[in-house]
């Protein structure tokens, strides 16, 4: 097996290893921290029901994701043809990006009522700013040489698009992928605990934390990680896919100039 | 190497263009950077222009392909305005940057310009695969341009130009980036490829012995803003060869262009 794999395994037994060593040595009650090995146990007792509230956190969360993308594509290629749009829309993102979206998760319930709407709707709200500005970023950094070959052949506004803008701003859209991820299953997390429908891993925990399940609410937290590796490793085989071309997916090789 | 004869055929029934330029002038500001210019490039020919850096060669190349508008005066391809001649795409142009796009195989980028705007392609407009071959680039069809050393990466940019039969060429300093040797090879590979193929071509480069190795005439510009301060006509014969460098002649020409660029100087 090579070191890409091994080392981050190590990484984390290490890391629940000590904690486990922590919970034992030291005779901290089991409300403040619990052993990680209580937590697991508790997850594999109920792994069904953790696997069904798992598989709708990760469609909320996949669901919010994509709908952030194509509008942040929309979005970001109207600021990238217009500085004054881009002018116009920055604030309205930043400021999306910087507000509590707890703070009108309630809101938005009441308007959109219980189930997955509200989910769908705060989850693709909070990754959108963070697509939009990669979308910018890519197409305002297409190579200079091919925008001026188009335009030497008359090409379109569409066929520049199409042809140069949008596979330039790839790579920095995976890049916004993957801080979105953590986004996208905490707000898809905070949002089903808070609209009644009772599905996913965010009511799970909600109603622990209301019952005061210890085990219950932390096998929930583990099943967000595990959850949030799985969405990792799912955006890096896609990335590895698509953007074989690029300069990020290639082994570094020596020069023989 | 052999070019398939049905190639050769293909390439001398296109059209050529003639430029005429009069008057012309460019000025960014306060700042002039083409005083008023006219001269007539005739069909068929090899222009290169040479000057100092940031004499604006480049400026006069980019409103030749009608990227740029001209402050004032006029310049004709044949019957149209550069910017007409743009949407017919009837000028082709070889940057300084390869400006491949690295999502695409080298097969792909050589048709880059034939795949969009395509209403406007010439009729008669073919695969570039040929032209690949030609240039030596057979077995990379299916490669990235990551994959491919400057020289080639050069070629490629070279055939994706060649391969909209345009009757107008138009290089910005195209082998520039390169080193030494692949310049002399690059040198080698364009000259068989133009001639005999009947299109205008207007080269701007920084090399003297490029401009006089490759070129019918090569016009010497001032510092800016640009002045042609002389027009020297290269008769040396063709088809040209890397031996074209050993001739007397050649380096007779080389310091007419040096002598020229000094003069351009004071």
């Amino acid at each position: 097996m090579n070191r890409r794999i091994i080392a981050p395994v190590i990484g984390i037994v290490a890391f629940l290893g000590l904690w486990e060593l922590i919970v034992r040595a030291t005779d901290v009650r089991p409300f403040i921290l619990r052993a990680p090995s209580r937590i697991v146990s508790y997850l594999l007792d109920n792994a069904g029901d953790y696997a069904r509230a798992a598989w709708v956190t990760g469609m909320h969360a996949l669901g919010g994701l994509l709908i952030a993308l194509v509008v942040a594509l929309a979005v970001g290629s109207l600021m990238a043809a217009s500085s004054f749009l881009e002018h116009a829309t920055q604030p309205v993102l930043i400021l999306l990006q910087v507000t509590p979206f707890v703070a009108y998760i309630a809101s938005v319930v009441l308007w959109l009522g219980s189930g997955t709407p509200p989910v769908l709707f705060i989850t693709g709200l909070v990754c959108m700013p963070a697509f939009a500005f990669a979308t910018v970023d890519g197409m305002r950094g297409a190579d200079p040489a091919a925008r001026e070959l188009l335009a030497s052949v008359d090409a379109s506004r569409w066929e520049v698009l199409w042809r140069l803008r949008l596979p330039s701003s790839l790579p920095s859209l995976f890049t916004a992928a993957r801080y979105n991820v953590g986004l996208a299953l905490i707000a898809a997390y905070l949002v089903e605990g808070g609209n009644f429908a009772n599905e996913g891993l965010g009511n799970i925990g909600r109603r622990a934390a209301a019952l005061n399940e210890g085990d219950a609410l932390w096998a929930a937290v583990f099943a967000m990680a595990l959850l949030g590796t799985c969405f990792l490793l799912l955006i890096s085989a896609v990335q590895r896919m698509v953007l074989h071309w690029h300069v990020s997916q290639r082994p570094p090789r020596p020069n023989w100039g | 190497m052999v070019a398939d004869s049905s190639i050769v055929e293909f390439l001398h029934s296109r059209a050529m263009s003639r430029i005429v330029v009069r008057d012309l002038t460019k000025v960014y500001g306060d700042l002039p950077v083409i005083d008023p210019l006219s001269l007539t490039i005739e069909p068929g020919s090899f222009v290169s222009i040479i000057g100092p850096s940031g004499c604006g060669k480049t400026t006069l190349m980019r409103i030749v392909a009608g990227l740029e508008p001209a402050s004032g005066g006029m310049v004709q391809l044949d019957d149209a305005t550069p910017a007409e001649a743009r949407s017919r795409k009837r000028v082709a142009m070889v940057p300084q940057q390869p400006g491949l796009l690295p999502w695409r195989t080298v097969h792909a980028n050589a048709r880059l310009l034939l795949d969009v705007n395509t209403a406007a392609n010439p009729p008669d407009a073919t695969d570039p695969m040929a032209l690949l071959e030609e240039v030596g680039l057979g077995d990379f069809l299916d490669a990235y341009p990551h994959e491919l050393s400057g020289g080639m990466q050069q070629r490629v940019a070279l055939v994706r130009a060649l391969a909209l039969h345009a009757p107008l060429l138009v290089m910005d300093e195209p082998f520039a980036a390169l080193d030494e040797i692949t310049r002399a090879e690059m040198r080698v590979i364009l000259a068989r490829l133009v001639e005999g193929r009947g299109a205008t071509v207007l080269f701007i480069t920084h090399s003297i012995s490029e401009a006089v190795a490759l070129s019918d005439r090569v016009l010497v510009s001032s510092t800016r803003p640009s002045r042609m301060v002389a027009d020297i006509a290269i008769d040396l014969p063709r088809p040209r060869s890397a031996d074209v460098e050993d001739d007397p002649r050649f380096v007779a020409l080389c310091a007419d262009v040096r002598h020229a660029l000094q003069a351009g100087r004071a």
